[in-house]
Parts: structure tokens; sequence; C-alpha cells
């Protein structure tokens, strides 16, 4: 079971007919590093022309550019990141994150971390981990160029942060996932039922650990840039039987996540998920989880 | 002293930095600087990165960081303001020519090492002063050579 005709049947049962998708380049501004020093103008003095993204608060789409976003002065001093626009919406999901207790999942190669320290404003800490030493370099430079300040990384499988002992106020799970078609050409002829199946599984396994490193009134926000309902919304229905957490509301852009998927019913708290197909952006999920109260 | 690499680095600049010892870690040759908040969250001693990395010292030599060069621009470090043009070949790794060279602050005595900042103030790296930076007469000759710039951040990923 793959292909793209496959997968194309299976998005028209969910609601969505494929699409060919020229992902747009996005950049998300570090106001505690750019305060102040006029970005927007200075890039479009370097041929950098930015439209900003109405959904996010930091988020500009690059127009035009005659030179790399990459490599002009302005990024390799960290007053702005290189950030699919909607890669940005998960951590914009927290509240109150100042000086605050945060654990990142599944942090490499870094994109998010950076952008936690920068709403953080540095304050607070951030327990960045990830499984594979070698993205955990990318992660290094990515810190030390944004001149992050609060976050300690270990190689740690995410698997294993409850044995850090640590009770985190807020939690991100970017889950490592099986990504979509409009951020991957080949991803048709790579992705088969087994990996999605495989790799939910794992993603329910970094989630119960996830809600045990949890406070009391702690918030996690689980996030895939999956479009298969066993990644996302079904992982979510399961979350919420297994794990005493439920579903928050969340203002951000986005359809409501899918309460029937394949005639099987879901929990209806599932549609306070946010399911973004590829079009505006890649492909999406995001959610956000509060311990239950009735425990 | 774990922190000597740093701030004898630091002397070269003409300042003094005080790292608190209880907040200056070394792992594996690498210097980082931790706030009071983080300190509770490294329980474990096997960390690959903590709070601002400061540098790295390897067979005797200290190899300082960005964040660490960032940090002393701000304090009166020997340093000079170059303009738009020489501030990007700089990035690519290119010397700096006296005739690019804005302002002085420090001695700018020759083999010493000044920090590059461009004209907002951004600190891009740093290099040895090999010629004369207040020399009417030699302005299209070398006057800082590039030890270390932002680029590398590029280069790294290569």
């Amino acid at each position: 079971m793959s292909g793209k005709e496959f997968y194309q049947n299976r998005y028209q049962q969910l609601g969505y007919t494929l699409q060919e998708v020229k992902l747009r380049q996005a950049i998300r501004i570090n106001n505690t590093n750019a305060k102040g020093k006029k970005i927007i103008e200075r890039l479009a003095s370097l041929g950098v022309h930015l439209e900003k993204i109405p959904f996010l608060q930091s988020g500009y789409w690059v127009v035009d550019s005659k030179v790399s976003a990459g490599a002009t002065a302005e990024y390799l001093l960290g007053l702005y990141s290189i950030q699919e626009a909607a890669a940005q919406i998960p951590v914009s999901l927290f509240s109150d994150l100042k000086g605050k207790k945060v654990l990142d999942c599944a942090a490499a190669p870094g994109g998010k971390t950076v952008q936690l320290a920068d709403i953080m404003e540095n304050t607070g800490g951030i327990v960045a981990l990830d499984v594979d030493k070698r993205r955990l370099a990318a992660l290094g430079n990515h810190l030390e160029r944004c001149h992050v300040a609060n976050a300690v990384v270990y190689l740690l499988d995410a698997r294993q942060a409850p044995t850090l002992g640590i009770k985190f106020d807020r939690v991100l799970v970017d889950a490592p996932c099986s990504g979509n078609y409009a951020a991957d050409r080949d991803w048709f002829k790579n992705r088969t039922q087994k990996d999605i199946e495989r790799n939910a599984a794992a993603q329910r396994e970094i989630l119960t650990k996830a809600v045990e490193c949890l406070s009391d009134h702690g918030e996690l926000v689980y996030s895939t840039c999956s479009l298969e309902p066993e990644e996302d919304e079904l992982n979510m229905d399961w979350a919420i039987k297994q794990l005493n957490v439920e579903i928050q509301e969340i203002d951000c852009y986005g359809n409501s996540g899918l309460t029937n998927v394949f005639g099987k019913q879901l929990d209806s708290s599932v549609a306070r998920c946010k399911r973004i197909w590829p079009g505006e952006t890649q492909g999406f999920f995001v959610c956000k989880l509060k311990r239950s109260k009735t425990q | 002293m774990k922190a000597r690499a740093v701030t004898n680095f630091v002397a070269q600049f003409g300042i003094d930095i005080a790292l608190n010892p209880e907040l200056t870690v070394e792992k594996n040759g690498r210097f980082y600087l931790v706030n009071a908040a983080l300190k509770p969250l490294m329980v474990r001693s096997d960390f690959f990165y903590a709070g601002v990395f400061l540098g790295k010292a390897k067979e005797g030599k200290f190899f300082p960081s960005f964040n660490l060069l960032s940090i002393i621009a701000k304090k009166d470090a020997a340093r000079i303001v170059v303009g738009s043009k020489a501030a990007w070949l700089f990035i690519c790794g290119r010397p700096i020519l006296a005739k690019s060279v804005l302002r002085v602050f420090g001695s700018g005595k020759k083999n010493t090492h000044v920090l590059v900042l461009n004209e907002f103030g951004e600190c891009l790296g740093f290099g040895r002063i090999v010629g004369n930076l207040r020399d009417k007469g030699a302005m299209d000759e070398i006057a800082v050579r590039n030890v270390s710039d932002v680029g590398d951040f590029l280069r790294r990923e290569r």
C-alpha cells in the first residue's frame, strides 16, 4: 500500500484533493536579537523583499531575493531564521513562556528551540533532546548563531525524558514523522503504510513519556508535518483515552481536526486540533494538550 | 581556574570579564556560561551544549565563539568599524584594507587582535592588525588579517 494514487485516494476520502504545491521560503524574525534593528528595511536594501505572513506574529514570506536569504550578514548574526511557515505555528501556541521550564522532545536542527528561546527572551530554561548525534551539531550551530542562552542539549531519546526527573511547565513534541509530499519530492515513492504505522507507534511512545514529564498545570503541544491521520487525529484520539489529557482549543491557521477517519468516529474534541493541508504552507498537524481535570 | 583560557583570550582585547565559576562549565574543552535558571535543569553531566557557548580550547589554543566576541564587543574592547562592502568581504574570509576602516577603538597596534564590527555595531569576527590603521598613505594596504568571522556558520555545514 503505497504510491501516489493510493495516497491521492486516501486524501480524497479525507476531503482533500491532491494539488501540486510550490513551497514559499519563509523566515522568522528573532525579535530578541533584532529589536530596534530595522531588519525588514535592512533586508530590503540587500534585495530581499518580504511579505508578512498574516497568521504568524514574526513570520514573513520571501517574495523576491537577489541574494540567498541563508547567507546574509543579518542571518549569520542571528537576526532571523529560515523556518517554514507552518513550522512556526507549534511554538506560538504556548501561553506565557517567559521564565518557564520547557522540554523540546525532538529538537534538532533547532528551528523551534530557537523560536522558544526567542519568545522566552532567554529567560527560564529549555531542555532540548535529540537522538541523532550528527543533527546535534546543526542544533549547536543554530543556538550559537542565534545567541540562545537558556538551553541545555542532550543526546537522548525523548522516550528517556522521564529519567531526567524534571517536571516541565511546557513540553513540545514536534514528533519525528513520515513528512508530507509538499516538502519531499520523492515522498510518494519512498513512503508506505508500514512506515506510517511504525512512526505512529513511536509517536505514541514519545507522547506517553512526554506527558509523564508534564507538570500538573502544564501545556503540551504536539505537532507533525505528516498528513496521515494515524500520526495525527488517530494518535490524539488514542492520547485522550489513554493518557488522561484533554485537547485544548487553539486559535491558529488550519482546518479543524478530522473526527471521522475512514469511517471511524473519533472523540469530538479532536476537532480542536488543526490540520493544515498543503497549499499556502507544507502539510502540518498541531494540537495542544493539558492534563485532564478529571483524573 | 577552568575559565582561564577564556579570560586570557579576552584580555588580548584590553578588557577583563568576570566569569562566575559556579556558572562557567567546561565539557570536552568547550566552555559554556549558564544562568541560574538553567543550572537546575542540567541534571546530567553528559550534555552536548548548554547556555552561552564561549569557545573551545584545543592543543593549548583558544577558539572563541561568536557569542563571546559579541559579549566583549559590547564592552570597551579593541575594535574597528568597517564599511558595508568591507564587512561583506570580511564575512567571506577576506582581510580588511586600511581604507575600509571607519573608526578605531583601542591602541590599533600591529600584531594585536581587534574585533571587526559593521556600521550597525554588530560583531562580525576578529582579526590581527598587520598594517597601520591610521596611515593615510597606506589606504590600499591590508590592515587587518581575518582570523575568524561569522561566515564560519556557513562553512561549518558544508
